[in-house]
């Protein structure tokens, strides 16, 4: 089973990611509120895949997606955000994330996203 | 059917454009107005036709419209116009072209996205016409022409800061007509309006045009003389003291003389405001009143 | 009063919702104006209409000169939107929008151009944060034509038709900054209690979707 790991500080932006999730395939789900609980999460869980929010209080999901890749540079971090400025996206591959998903994220959207997630994951092996 | 009719009808210009901007749709009086048939302009870009839009602001707001589904206003105050189409009425208009208050927005699909913009022209030249007048005769005095006495406070006020901040010379001329009350009195009102409606048009005559001439009081004037120190402000009042002493003034068929006092006064860079130099030109006048036909610089 | 109050639940979608609108604004907004643009996120208040006046005041109140751009929008999302600038951004606007002087008043003509920048600047930032708003939740809305105001804020019309005082009022608050040109300012979006309890119902029909 894949073990997710959903990074958001809103509790239904979560939920909205989880009810979108394909509903056929089932997943180990960890949350994470901010950037700072993620590097735990990430740490304690190592999980397959990860979608992080950009925008968060504490530490945010740039310098979350770059101190994962710290700890491991074959992470999979899927960006979920609003703000789809040309050079926020940039950034955010820049630092390594394999792609970035535009909100409100739709069920398409994300099986799309994990159909990549898995693509990668596979050629990892 | 109706709705087609409404947009052939109606006294507006309509126009329909789609996302490369081409035109889409192009109501009759739009058609009337530019005198572009609708069978030429529809499918053809709008730029081929006025080039005058190709430019940045028109542009982002056709992309603000397709985008968020707002509304663009394009005021006459700032643009004049969008389209440049002839004034209806063409007899000595003031305008070259017609005046127009143009709002843009959106045209949404079932799905409520924005496929289409509309743009509908207002023909506002009457209303900005009437605009001018209103401003004209807020400015004017009605018996003389010449300026009233609120834009003259104003403009005094403008010029006197303008003058110090530049550290330009700045003179005030105030001018009285001397035992006015008896022309009234002797000739009747119409007589009395006549004289002044004269005197202040060969006034007028011998200032320049940088000059502001208005109507203070009843028979007092006063003038402001921008770029002008003070004795070149008393050559000057000489000089209209002279003339309106020497004409015989002939008004409604009644043969009048008149003579005028004048008081000067400079501006100076110690003076508080323009009310400083009102109050100077004033006490000079009251001086020149006492032997009347006199022009006194303040000094 | 108690029944157009939000639920914890209700506040937390509304809350990711302007989120997501104004990021998306901010986004089309760069493709729209060609400038890149920051919005914070967004800062929403419940208050009582009755100290709407306050709350505009608070808000725009500082030591320096400000100007203010105010428009209202009409649709299920019904209220005032307000625009406050410090008032030295006027040039700096003129200059970052390219605008030229289409008038042949040159005595008027700065103050005009400072002010046409101001209202058409002001029309696009409102016009994205309340398009995507009320395109989120499935709402169409019309503007009126945007007025400027100098300093001149707490004489915003504010008309009791669409503020009832005994009534409720619900602000999102936003910073926006021009990088290119240091100008930041901040926009309001004031909408009446119509439109809260529209919004209550529409956030909920938005979750539904994802049950």
């Amino acid at each position: 089973m894949i073990t997710l790991l959903i990074v958001d500080d809103s509790p239904i932006a979560r939920q909205i990611l989880k009810k979108c999730l394909p509903k056929e395939s089932a997943f180990s789900i960890i949350e994470a509120a901010d950037g700072q609980e993620a590097l735990e999460k990430y740490r304690q869980y190592r999980p397959e895949i990860t979608f992080m929010d950009m925008t968060m209080p504490v530490m945010d999901g740039f310098q979350a997606i770059a101190e994962i890749k710290q700890i491991d540079p074959q992470a999979i971090i899927i960006a979920a955000t609003a703000d789809v400025q040309q050079k926020a996206r940039q950034r955010i591959i820049e630092l390594g994330a394999l792609m970035q998903l535009a909100k409100p994220v739709s069920p398409k959207a994300v099986r799309n996203a994990l159909a990549k997630a898995e693509q990668a994951l596979r050629e990892q092996l | 059917m109706i709705f087609s009719q409404i947009s052939d009808m109606i006294n507006m210009g309509l126009v329909v454009l789609d996302k490369d901007l081409k035109v889409h749709f192009w109501n009759r009086w739009m058609a009337q107005h530019s005198g572009i048939d609708s069978e030429k302009i529809v499918g053809q870009s709008l730029f081929d036709f006025f080039p005058n839009l190709n430019e940045p602001k028109f542009l982002r707001n056709c992309r603000s419209v397709f985008a968020f589904g707002n509304f663009a206003f394009f005021s006459q105050k700032l643009h004049r116009y969008l389209f440049p189409l002839r004034p209806t009425y063409c007899d000595k208009e003031p305008f070259d072209y017609m005046q127009q208050s143009c709002t843009m927005g959106p045209i949404r699909d079932e799905d409520k996205s924005v496929r289409f913009i509309f743009l509908s022209v207002s023909d506002v030249t009457e209303v900005v016409k009437y605009e001018e007048q209103l401003v004209e005769m807020n400015r004017k005095d009605a018996l003389t022409g010449i300026f009233n006495r609120r834009f003259f406070t104003q403009k005094l006020q403008e010029e006197f800061i303008r003058g110090r901040r530049h550290n330009r010379p700045l003179s005030l001329i105030m001018i009285d007509v001397d035992h006015f009350k008896q022309v009234n009195d002797n000739h009747g009102h119409q007589v009395g309006d006549e004289a002044l409606k004269a005197l202040s048009a060969r006034v007028l005559d011998r200032i320049r045009k940088t000059d502001i001439l208005s109507r203070y009081g009843g028979e007092e004037f006063a003038c402001l003389l921008p770029e002008t120190n003070g004795s070149s402000a008393l050559r000057l009042a000489e000089d209209l003291r002279r003339i309106v002493a020497e004409e015989n003034w002939v008004c409604r068929g009644v043969s009048l003389q008149m003579t005028i006092s004048i008081g000067i006064a400079e501006g100076h860079p110690e003076m508080a405001d323009s009310e400083a130099l009102l109050k100077k030109a004033d006490d000079a006048l009251y001086e020149a009143k006492a032997g009347r036909n006199r022009a006194i610089l303040y000094d | 009063m108690a029944d157009i109050q939000f639920s914890g639940v209700e506040k937390d979608i509304l809350q990711e919702l302007m989120n997501i609108g104004f990021g998306q604004a901010a986004a089309d907004l760069a493709q729209v104006i060609d400038l890149s643009i920051e919005l914070s996120v967004p800062d929403i208040q419940l208050f009582k209409a009755c100290e709407l006046r306050k709350h505009i005041g608070t808000e725009a109140d500082s030591d320096q000169e400000f100007s203010l751009v105010e428009q209202y929008f009409l649709g299920k999302f019904k209220g005032i939107a307000l625009l406050v600038f410090p008032a030295t951004s006027g040039k700096k606007l003129v200059s970052l929008f390219g605008l030229q002087d289409q008038s042949n008043k040159p005595t008027q003509h700065l103050e005009l151009l400072e002010k046409e920048v101001m209202m058409e600047v002001g029309n696009i930032l409102i016009g994205a944060c309340v398009g995507k708003i009320t395109e989120l939740l499935n709402d169409v809305v019309i503007y009126s034509p945007p007025r400027v105001m100098i300093q001149d804020v707490r004489n915003s019309a504010l008309p009791r038709n669409l503020f009832d005082p005994s009534s409720m009022a619900i602000s999102m608050k936003t910073v926006f900054h021009f990088e290119q040109q240091e100008i930041s300012g901040q926009l309001l979006l004031i909408a009446n209690q119509e439109s809260i309890t529209w919004l209550k119902s529409a956030l909920n029909a938005f979750m539904e979707q994802y049950q």
